[in-house]
C-alpha cells in the first residue's frame, strides 16, 4: 500500500507544461523541426530588423538624425553610445537569440528520425539554419567587432558560455564555412517565387558571402565579384525592378529585384510596426514626432544628383506640429522630411515588407570591387555597373575617371538608392570614409526666431565603428573585454 | 435541550434555589398541577408543642396545618439540628420564625407556598449527583459591563462548558459539591472558584495584562501564548477596529515588530507587499504565505478586515517550519470569526469618509513654463494656448469612501454561525479611479454527536476596479508623472472634443485624457472556502480532515475610444478583454494527540497534505471600431491579439511536530516537514525542513517565584530551516514556446522557440534561521517588553542567474548564491494608568540588515528608469535596496552643467564611474500606539516612523531635468543661466540628458514620523442603549496620515515604485501618494 501511495506521489507531482512544449518532446517529428526552423526566421521579426538596424545604419551615419525624444537613439545619432544602452543590448540578445535557434536545428535535426522528412529536406533545413546562423553573426560582427563564437545549443553553463571573444578572422571563418554549407540551397524551392523570396536561397547565400568577403578586414574582391556574378547570373532570374518607386510602394514586393526579404501579414501578430515610427502624422493618424528624420545632408546628395526619383520615393516631405532642431526650429505648422521607404503605417499592423537582400546593393558591390581590381571600365567594369543603376533611377551615366573618384561615385550611389535600408554606416566604414565623413559633415541645429546655429560636432573617430560590448554582457561573461572607447 | 428548557423556565418561576416538597419533581408540568392543587386548600392557626423534634417532623406538622406548600430539598434538613417549638393559634410566619430558630435555613413565603433554602455560606454536605442545584452567574469586566461569549468550563466528575449569553449570564444546573468552576475570556484573566452551593454570582474577571493565557493561532493549531517558543507577533481584531480600513494590511502597519508593510502606491486599488524580517530572495517570490482559516491564499484584497478575528504572524523558523514549503518568508494566518453560542447578535459596522492629498508640489506657471521653453528653444504658437492650468488642481479631487458590513454571530452548544456581507466603495484621490468591493461570509460549525464536528468556511467577494496608472514615467502613461510634467498652457479639451496635448509634443496629451480617457475596470470574483470534519478519537486524541478550494476568476475590460486620445485615432479604437481563472485546492489530514500527565504537558502532530493550483488565462485584443457605442471587443474589426494559456502546480507534504512542556516551565518544540513540489526536477522534488525550539520560565523558578514584581520571565531560543519553491511552474524543464511564427511565401508558418535552459538540478530555496527572545512580564504585568534577536541565512538561492547573452538565454534559473538578514525587534506594552482615566502604551522597534552574499559573481543592475539607466543594484556585499549611480559633484558655476566624479579619470563617463549613491533600507522602523479611556470616551493615537533610509527620488529626473518640453517644478527657478552663478540646478539644456543622470542628486533623505491614525471613540452605555433593544451603540472620528514630519521633497515617503520586484525598494517614479483620510464611524449591535 505504501508503495502505491508513493508511486501516485510520483504522478500527482508530474506535472508536464500544456501551454508550451518542452527540450524533450519538441524536435521528435518533421514538422517539430520545420517549426523550430520557422522560429531561427522569426528573429527577423525582432526590433533589431524591423527598425534598429535602420537606426543604426542611417542615424548613426550622415543619413539621418535621431528624430523622436528618445535619448538612447540620440546617442546613435550623436556617436556617444553608452555600454548600458539597452538598445543596443537588446540587438546584441536578439541576435544571438537567432544564433542559439539556429545552432538548436542544427543539432536537433541530427536525431529526427521521421519519414516525412526527406533527405533533400533535411539537407536544405540544415542549409537555411546555417545561412541564418552567417547572416546573425555578419550583422553581430558588423556591430560589435569582438563576439564570443557559439555554435552548440543548450550550455548555460559558465565553463561553456563565458568565453572570451574570437577574433573577427575567427568568426568571418565560421560564417563562410556555414555559407558554404549553405550552398546546398536550391535557387527555388518550386513553391512560387514568393517563396523563394522569404526563404533562404543559393541566390541569398551568394549575396551575403559577397558582402562578407567585401566587409572583411582584408577583403578579397575577387571573390566577391565571383559571387556577385554568382547572384548576378544565378538560375533564378534576378533582375532589376523597372521602376525604382514601386519597389516601396507595398504592391510589388514580389519583384525580380529581391532576393531575401522579410514578409508581413497586415493586421496580425506578423504584421510590421516599423512604419509607424516613421511616417508623418498625415499618415500614421498620430501626432508625435517620428524617428530617424532625414539629414540637409542627405537631402543635398539626392539634390546635388538631381536625383528626384529616388529622392521622392525614400524622403516624404510632411507637416509636422512639433519643434525639430535642423529643419523647423518652431513648434508650428510646417513641412520636414521623413523616412518613407515603407508607405503604410496601418496603426503599427502595416503588411509592408523589408529587403534585407536586393539586386541593386549586389550589383553596386560588384562595381565597388571591380573598381578595387582595377576593372573600371568595360562591359563588365565598376562604371557600366554603377551606370546601370543610375539608369534605372534616370540619371545620367558617370563617366571613366580614377579609382578614387569612382570609389566616391559608387559609395554615393549606394547612398542614395540604399538609404534608410541600414546601409549607410557599413558602406562608410568598409569604404574607409567613416571618420572623415563624419567630421567633415556641416549640420546645423537651428534656433526659433533667431539666426543663431550651432554646428554639430560629431567627433568620430575609429572607436565608434563598433558599438560597445553591452555593459551587462560584460558582467554576464567576465571573459569579455570592452571595446576601446567605451 | 430539554434540561436546559426546564433550567430557564423555572429560573423564571422561582428566582430562588428551589426544593420539592413530597415528591421530588423532574418536569414542570407535574410541578405546576402539584402546586395548584395545594394551593387551593384553605390555611389555618398552627398550634403545636415539640421538644426536641426533628425539624422534618416539625415542618410536616405545619404544613398539614397551615395547608401551604412547603418546598425544600430533603439534604438540606441534614444540616439542621432538633428544635423545640410551643405554639399556639401561631400565624405560619410565627410557627416559621420559631422552629428556625438557630437553624442555617431561611424562608420565604409567596402565595401559599413556603420555600426553604440555606443561608448565605451555610455549607451543604456534598451529595453527589443528588441534587439538582441550579447556580445563576453574570460575567461582567472590570467596569460591570456584561461579557458575552465568555466561557464557563465546570470542572469535575462529569466536565461541562457553556458560554454566557448576551447579558452575559449563564446558568449551571446540576452542578456538584465543590465542583471547579473557571471563568474564562480571551484577553481576560481566567478565574475560577470551588461551588458550595453558592446561588447567585456575578464574576468580574480583570483584563490579562500580559495576555499569558490567551490562545494563540499557531501554525495548524493554538497555544497559550506563554507556551509560545518561537517568535510571532499578534494583531487582533481590536486593533483591525482601531484603523479602519479597506485592507487588513494597513493595520499591520507599524504594529508588529519586524514586520514592514510596503505600499506600492495611495491608490485604493494599490494592495500591499509585506516583508517579514527582510526579502529573503532576489528571484523567487519574497511575501509572505498567507493561510486563511488553514487555507493557503492567494490574494489577500478581497477579505473584509471586519470578519478578521485574529493574525498571527509566525516570523522565524521555529514557528513558520511547519509551513516548510513556502515558509521562509515567514507566515501571516489569519483566523476569521467564528459563531458563538450565544443569541443571535446583529453587528452594523458603518464608516464614510473624506481623502485628499496632504502636498502638492509646485510646478511653473504658464508665464515660467513659456519663458522655460523659450529657453531650451522650444517655441509654440503661445497666443494659440491661452490656459495656465495646474494639472494637479484638475486631477487630484477629495474622495469619499462608504462602508457598510452586517454580521450575524449566535448559535447553541452544537450549532455556531457567523454570516456576514458587506459593501465598500473607495474612491481614489485621482480622478475616475475608485475600488468597490462586495463580500459575503458564512462560518458553521456543527457538533454531530459526541465526538464529531463539522465545519466549513465559505468566502465569496466581488471586486470591481477602475484603475490609473502610476509608478510610471510621462512618456509611458504615468497619470501623476503627467500631472506634473504637462504642460499648463492647455485645457482639458480641444473645442472638438478630443483631449488636448502638449503643443510641443502632441502626443503628449494631458494626464486628463489617461484618467478619462479609456474606459477600463476589473471585475473580478472569488470563492474561497473550506470543509472540515474534526472527530475526538480519545479525550486526547483528535483527527481533522479540511478540504479547502479557492477559486477565483478575474477580467479585465479596456475601451479606447477612436476620437479622444492620440492612441485611440491610432487604432481607430481599441479594446481588450482578459480573462484569468486561477483555482486551488487543499486537502489536510491530521492527527493530533494532547495529554497532561502530571507536569509534563505533552502534544503531537501529524498529517499529510496535497494541493494543486491552476491558472488558465485568455486574452483578445481588437481595434478598429466604427464608433464608440459599442465599447466591447466585438465591435473591433480587427483583432491584434488572441491568446491563452495553461499552468498547474501540485505540492505535498508529511508535517509532523512534538510540544512538550514540563511543570509550566520547560517547554521543546519540534517541528519536522517534508514537502515535495512539482517545480523541481524529480530527482530534488523532497526538501526537508526541520526546526526546534526550547523556551525556559525562569520566572516559575523558586529562586524567581518570589519576586514580587515579575510577573513572567522567560527566554526563547529557535533554530529552524524553511524552504521557498515560488517560482514559476514547470521551472525546471527546458521550455520550448510556441508563437515563433514567420510568414514564408505570403502564407503564415507555426514557430517554435526555446524559452528557458533547463536545469534538473534545481531544487528548494532554504533558509536557516535563528531566533533568540526574551519576554519580561513586570509590575503585575504591566510593563511586558519582548526582545527578539534573528539571523537568516538564504542558501541555494533561487536565483535566474544571468548568463551570457550570447548563450541565446538571458537567464538561467538555478541554485547560486546567498543572502542575508539579521536583526533586533522590540515589543514593549505598558498600562501607564489603569484606574477610571486608563492609558496604555504600545511601541514597536525594529532593526533589520540585509546583505547579499555570493551570487555567482553577478551585479544585477535593477529598477530602470525610463530614458535614464538602472537606479539600483544587487551586488555581493551590499543590501537589497541600494541605490546605484555617478556621483554627482554639484553645477559647475562655469558652464552651468552637472559635474560628476570621473573615478578612473578617463575623460569619459561609463559604466566604471558609478559607485553606490545610498540605501533604501532604513536604519530602524517603528510605531508608537497610545491608548486612553476615560469612561465612555477611548482615544487611539498611533505614531508610525521611519528613521535613516534614503529615497531616490526619480519623479525629480523629469520634473528637473530640464532636457524638453515637460513642465518642471519650481525648484528650476533657480537653475544656472550666466556664467560664474553659483546654483544647485543646473542650465537647461535640450535633448540632453546630462545634467540628470541616475546620480547621487536625486538622493534624498526618507526618513519620517507619521501620526498614521488618530481615532476617537464614543460607547454609549449598556444601560442607556438596551432601553432602545441596542446591545451596543458606538461611533468614532478617524484620521488617517494626519501629520507627516519629514524631510523629502515628494508628495509623500512613503514609496515603492517597483515594490513587485525584489531588491529595488525607496524609489519614487510618479508614486500616487499617500492619502489623508477622515472617517466617522458607527457600530451598533442588537
Amino acid at each position: 500500500m505504501c508503495i502505491a501511495l508513493c508511486a501516485s506521489c510520483k504522478k500527482f507531482l508530474d506535472v508536464t507544461p500544456e501551454s508550451s512544449a518542452t527540450t524533450g518532446n519538441a524536435y521528435k517529428t518533421s514538422k517539430d523541426i520545420e517549426a523550430a526552423l520557422t522560429g531561427v526566421y522569426n528573429t527577423l521579426y525582432q526590433e533589431y530588423f524591423i527598425w534598429d538596424r535602420v537606426l543604426l545604419g542611417d542615424a548613426r551615419s550622415d543619413n539621418a538624425y535621431s528624430g523622436g525624444d528618445d535619448q538612447e537613439i540620440n546617442q546613435y545619432d550623436a556617436l556617444k553610445i553608452s555600454s548600458s544602452n539597452s538598445r543596443t543590448t537588446f540587438d546584441y540578445r536578439q541576435l544571438f537569440n537567432g544564433v542559439a535557434r539556429a545552432n538548436l536545428v542544427i543539432d536537433k535535426i541530427q536525431s529526427v528520425n521521421d519519414p516525412q522528412l526527406t533527405a533533400e529536406r533535411k539537407s536544405q533545413i540544415t542549409g537555411e539554419a546555417k545561412f541564418l546562423r552567417a547572416y546573425y553573426y555578419f550583422e553581430l560582427l558588423k556591430l560589435y567587432g569582438n563576439i564570443p563564437l557559439v555554435t552548440d545549443f543548450g550550455s548555460v553553463d559558465a565553463s561553456k558560455v563565458n568565453v572570451p571573444a574570437a577574433t573577427p578572422d575567427a568568426v568571418y571563418k565560421q560564417i563562410i564555412a556555414d555559407l558554404n554549407d549553405a550552398l546546398v540551397l536550391p535557387d527555388d524551392y518550386g513553391q512560387g517565387a514568393s517563396v523563394n523570396k522569404s526563404r533562404a536561397t543559393k541566390g541569398a547565400v551568394n549575396s551575403i558571402l559577397a558582402q562578407v568577403y567585401a566587409q572583411m578586414p582584408n577583403p578579397d574582391y575577387n571573390k566577391v565579384v565571383t559571387y556577385c556574378n554568382a547572384v548576378i547570373n544565378s538560375p533564378a532570374g534576378y533582375d532589376l525592378h523597372p521602376i525604382y518607386n514601386q519597389l516601396f510602394d507595398g504592391s510589388h514586393y514580389i519583384n525580380s529585384e529581391a532576393i531575401f526579404e522579410v514578409q508581413f501579414i497586415a493586421n496580425t501578430a506578423q504584421a510590421n510596426w516599423g512604419p509607424q515610427l516613421f511616417l508623418p502624422p498625415s499618415l500614421t493618424g498620430d501626432a508625435w514626432r517620428k524617428y530617424c528624420t532625414p539629414s540637409v545632408d542627405l537631402v543635398k546628395a539626392y539634390d546635388s544628383e538631381g536625383d528626384i526619383e529616388r529622392k521622392n520615393t525614400n524622403i516624404l516631405m510632411a507637416n509636422a506640429e512639433w519643434a525639430d532642431e535642423y529643419w523647423k526650429p518652431c513648434a508650428s505648422a510646417g513641412q520636414i522630411p521623413f523616412v518613407f521607404k515603407w508607405e503604410h503605417a496601418n496603426g503599427y499592423a502595416s503588411g509592408d515588407y523589408t529587403y534585407l537582400i536586393r539586386l541593386a546593393d549586389i550589383i553596386l558591390l560588384k562595381a565597388e570591387a571591380q573598381n578595387e581590381l582595377g576593372n573600371i571600365s568595360g562591359t563588365d567594369g565598376a562604371i557600366t555597373l554603377l551606370n546601370k543603376i543610375r539608369g534605372r533611377a534616370h540619371l545620367t551615366g558617370k563617366t571613366m575617371s580614377d579609382k578614387e573618384t569612382v570609389k566616391t561615385y559608387i559609395l554615393n550611389e549606394r547612398r542614395l538608392e540604399l538609404a534608410f535600408e541600414g546601409s549607410r554606416f557599413n558602406d562608410l566604414v568598409r569604404a574607409g570614409k567613416f571618420t572623415t565623413t563624419m567630421n567633415a559633415l556641416q549640420e546645423y541645429k537651428l534656433n526659433c526666431g533667431n539666426a543663431d546655429r550651432e554646428l554639430v560636432n560629431y567627433a568620430a573617430n575609429s572607436d565608434k565603428m563598433l558599438l560597445p560590448i553591452p555593459a551587462s554582457e560584460l558582467n554576464r561573461n567576465n571573459q569579455l573585454k570592452q571595446n576601446p572607447g567605451y | 435541550m430539554n434540561l436546559n428548557a426546564v433550567c430557564i423556565s423555572t429560573r423564571r418561576l422561582y428566582p430562588r434555589r428551589i426544593i420539592f416538597l413530597v415528591v421530588k419533581m423532574t418536569t414542570l408540568m407535574l410541578l405546576i398541577s402539584v402546586m395548584t392543587v395545594s394551593a387551593s386548600t384553605f390555611a389555618q392557626k398552627i398550634t403545636l408543642k415539640e421538644k426536641n423534634a426533628s425539624l422534618d417532623k416539625v415542618l410536616k406538622k405545619i404544613r398539614q396545618q397551615s395547608g401551604y406548600d412547603f418546598v425544600y430539598s430533603d439534604d438540606i434538613l441534614e444540616l439542621t439540628s432538633p428544635v423545640t417549638v410551643d405554639l399556639k393559634d401561631a400565624s405560619i410566619d410565627e410557627a416559621l420564625k420559631q422552629s428556625l430558630q438557630n437553624q442555617p435555613l431561611i424562608y420565604h413565603i409567596e402565595d401559599r407556598s413556603v420555600t426553604f433554602k440555606l443561608k448565605d455560606g451555610a455549607l451543604l454536605k456534598a451529595t453527589a449527583g443528588q441534587t439538582i442545584a441550579e447556580l445563576h452567574g453574570k460575567v461582567v469586566d472590570e467596569t460591570g459591563r456584561p461579557l458575552p461569549g465568555a466561557t464557563v468550563t465546570v470542572i469535575g466528575s462529569i466536565n461541562k462548558t457553556l458560554t454566557t449569553d448576551v447579558q452575559g449570564e449563564f446558568t449551571l444546573i446540576g452542578v456538584e459539591q465543590n465542583a471547579k468552576i473557571a471563568i474564562s475570556y480571551v484577553g481576560m484573566t481566567t478565574q475560577s472558584f470551588n461551588y458550595t452551593g453558592q446561588q447567585n454570582i456575578t464574576i468580574a474577571l480583570h483584563p490579562d495584562a500580559k495576555e499569558l493565557n490567551a490562545v494563540v493561532v499557531v501554525g495548524y493549531g493554538t497555544q497559550r501564548k506563554k507556551d509560545l517558543t518561537g517568535a510571532v507577533s499578534i494583531v487582533t481584531s481590536k486593533d483591525l477596529e482601531d484603523r479602519p480600513a479597506t485592507n487588513f494590511g494597513y493595520s499591520l502597519e507599524g504594529k508588529a515588530a519586524g514586520v514592514e508593510v510596503i505600499r506600492p502606491s495611495g491608490k485604493p486599488q494599490a494592495g500591499i507587499s509585506i516583508r517579514v524580517r527582510g526579502t529573503t530572495s532576489i528571484t523567487a517570490d519574497s511575501e509572505p504565505l498567507y493561510i486563511v482559516d488553514g487555507v493557503q491564499s492567494a490574494t489577500t484584497y478581497d477579505l473584509n478586515p471586519t470578519d478578521i478575528e485574529s493574525i498571527t504572524i509566525l516570523k522565524d523558523a521555529s514557528s513558520a517550519a511547519i509551513y516548510g514549503a513556502s515558509g521562509a518568508n515567514g507566515v501571516v494566518l489569519i483566523t476569521t470569526k467564528r459563531g458563538k453560542n450565544q443569541k443571535p447578535t446583529l453587528t452594523l459596522s458603518t464608516y464614510g469618509g473624506v481623502s485628499n492629498v496632504v502636498k502638492r508640489l509646485n510646478v511653473l506657471d504658464r508665464s515660467q513654463y513659456i519663458d522655460l521653453m523659450t529657453e531650451l528653444n522650444e517655441v509654440a504658437d503661445w497666443t494659440k494656448y491661452k490656459a495656465n492650468t495646474n494639472w494637479q488642481d484638475v486631477i487630484f479631487r477629495d474622495a469619499y469612501t462608504q462602508n457598510y458590513q452586517l454580521a450575524l454571530n449566535g448559535g447553541s452548544d452544537n450549532t455556531q454561525y457567523y454570516v456576514s456581507g458587506g459593501w465598500i466603495k473607495d474612491d481614489g484621490v485621482a480622478r475616475n479611479n475608485s475600488a468597490n468591493r462586495y463580500n459575503f461570509k458564512v462560518n458553521l460549525d456543527q457538533k454531530v454527536g459526541k465526538i464529531i464536528k463539522v465545519g466549513t468556511s465559505v468566502l465569496f467577494s466581488r471586486w470591481f476596479d477602475s484603475n490609473i496608472d502610476d509608478n510610471r514615467g510621462s512618456g509611458k502613461g504615468g497619470v501623476i508623472m503627467n500631472l506634473l510634467t504637462s504642460s499648463p498652457v492647455i485645457d482639458i479639451f480641444n473645442p472638438d472634443g478630443s483631449f488636448t496635448a502638449n503643443p510641443l509634443r502632441l502626443s503628449f496629451n494631458n494626464p486628463a485624457a489617461y484618467t478619462d480617457g479609456a474606459i477600463n475596470g476589473y471585475n473580478n470574483s472569488r470563492f474561497f472556502g473550506n470543509v472540515y470534519a474534526e472527530v475526538n478519537i480519545l479525550s486526547s486524541l483528535k483527527a481533522k480532515s479540511l478540504f479547502g478550494y479557492d477559486y477565483a476568476t478575474d477580467r479585465y475590460n479596456y475601451f479606447l475610444d477612436p476620437f479622444k486620445t492620440d492612441f485611440g485615432r491610432v487604432n481607430n479604437g481599441l479594446a481588450n478583454l482578459n480573462m484569468n481563472q486561477n483555482s486551488y485546492w487543499l486537502n489536510e489530514n491530521t492527527l493530533t494527540y494532547k495529554k497532561l500527565i502530571g507536569k509534563h504537558s505533552i502534544e503531537a502532530f501529524g498529517g499529510f497534505s496535497m494541493s494543486k493550483s491552476s491558472y488558465e488565462g485568455s486574452a483578445i485584443e481588437t481595434k478598429n471600431f466604427s464608433s464608440s457605442t459599442v465599447t466591447t471587443v466585438n465591435g473591433g474589426s480587427v483583432i491584434n491579439k488572441a491568446t491563452g494559456s495553461r499552468s498547474a502546480r501540485t505540492n505535498q507534504a508529511i508535517i509532523s511536530r512534538v510540544n512538550y512542556a514540563f511543570n509550566d516551565k520547560y517547554l521543546v518544540t519540534g517541528n519536522f516537514r517534508a514537502d515535495a513540489s512539482s517545480v523541481f526536477g524529480p530527482d530534488n522534488r523532497w526538501g526537508y525542513f526541520p526546526s526546534f525550539s526550547v523556551g525556559w520560565r525562569l520566572s516559575q523558578e523558586n529562586f524567581l517565584k518570589d519576586v514580587s514584581f515579575l510577573s513572567d520571565l522567560k527566554i526563547r531560543y529557535g533554530w529552524g530551516k524553511v524552504g521557498n519553491d515560488r517560482i514559476a511552474a514547470y521551472s525546471y524543464f527546458g521550455q520550448v514556446g510556441v508563437g515563433y511564427n514567420y510568414v514564408l511565401g505570403g502564407v503564415l508558418n507555426s514557430g517554435t522557440g526555446p524559452d528557458t535552459p533547463e536545469n534538473r538540478d534545481l531544487k528548494w530555496e532554504t533558509t536557516i534561521q535563528n531566533n533568540l527572545g526574551i519576554d519580561i512580564s513586570l509590575f503585575n504585568s504591566r510593563v511586558n517588553l519582548s526582545v527578539d534577536a534573528y539571523k537568516k541565512q538564504t542558501r541555494d538561492l533561487l536565483f535566474d542567474k544571468p548568463v551570457a547573452l550570447s548563450s541565446g538565454f538571458s537567464g538561467a534559473l538555478q541554485n547560486v548564491g546567498n543572502l542575508e538578514n539579521k536583526g533586533i525587534e522590540f515589543a514593549l506594552s505598558t498600562k501607564n494608568l489603569v484606574g477610571d482615566f486608563k492609558w496604555e502604551t504600545n511601541l514597536n522597534l525594529s532593526i533589520n540588515r540585509n546583505k547579499v552574499g555570493y551570487i555567482a559573481d553577478q551585479v544585477l543592475p535593477v529598477g530602470a528608469i525610463y530614458q535614464r539607466e538602472e537606479a539600483a543594484i544587487i551586488k555581493e556585499g551590499y543590501p537589497l535596496g541600494t541605490f546605484f549611480g555617478y556621483v554627482a559633484k554639484g553645477v559647475d558655476p562655469q558652464t552651468g552643467m552637472e559635474q560628476y566624479e570621473d573615478f578612473d579619470n578617463n575623460g569619459i563617463l561609463n559604466n566604471d564611474d558609478k559607485r553606490v549613491i545610498g540605501n533604501a533600507n532604513p536604519k530602524f522602523t517603528y510605531g508608537v500606539t497610545n491608548f486612553f479611556s476615560y469612561k465612555n470616551f477611548n482615544i487611539n493615537i498611533f505614531f508610525q516612523g521611519v528613521q535613516g533610509n534614503q529615497i531616490f527620488n526619480a519623479t525629480r529626473i523629469e520634473t528637473e531635468g530640464l532636457n524638453d518640453f515637460r513642465n518642471q517644478s519650481v525648484t528650476v527657478l533657480n537653475r544656472w543661466t550666466t556664467p560664474g552663478q553659483v546654483t544647485n540646478i543646473p542650465k537647461a539644456v535640450a535633448d540632453d540628458v546630462n545634467n540628470s543622470r541616475i546620480s547621487s542628486r536625486f538622493i534624498e533623505n526618507g526618513s519620517y514620523l507619521r501620526l498614521k491614525s488618530a481615532t476617537l471613540g464614543y460607547s454609549f452605555s449598556p444601560a442607556i442603549v438596551q432601553k432602545l433593544g441596542i446591545q451596543k451603540l458606538g461611533l468614532y472620528v478617524t484620521g488617517e496620515n494626519i501629520f507627516t514630519s519629514s524631510k523629502y521633497s515628494g508628495f509623500d515617503p512613503e514609496v515603492s515604485a517597483f515594490a513587485g520586484q525584489n531588491g529595488v525598494s525607496g524609489i519614487d517614479y510618479g508614486t500616487y501618494p499617500q492619502v489623508r483620510t477622515f472617517i466617522i464611524g458607527l457600530n451598533i449591535s442588537l
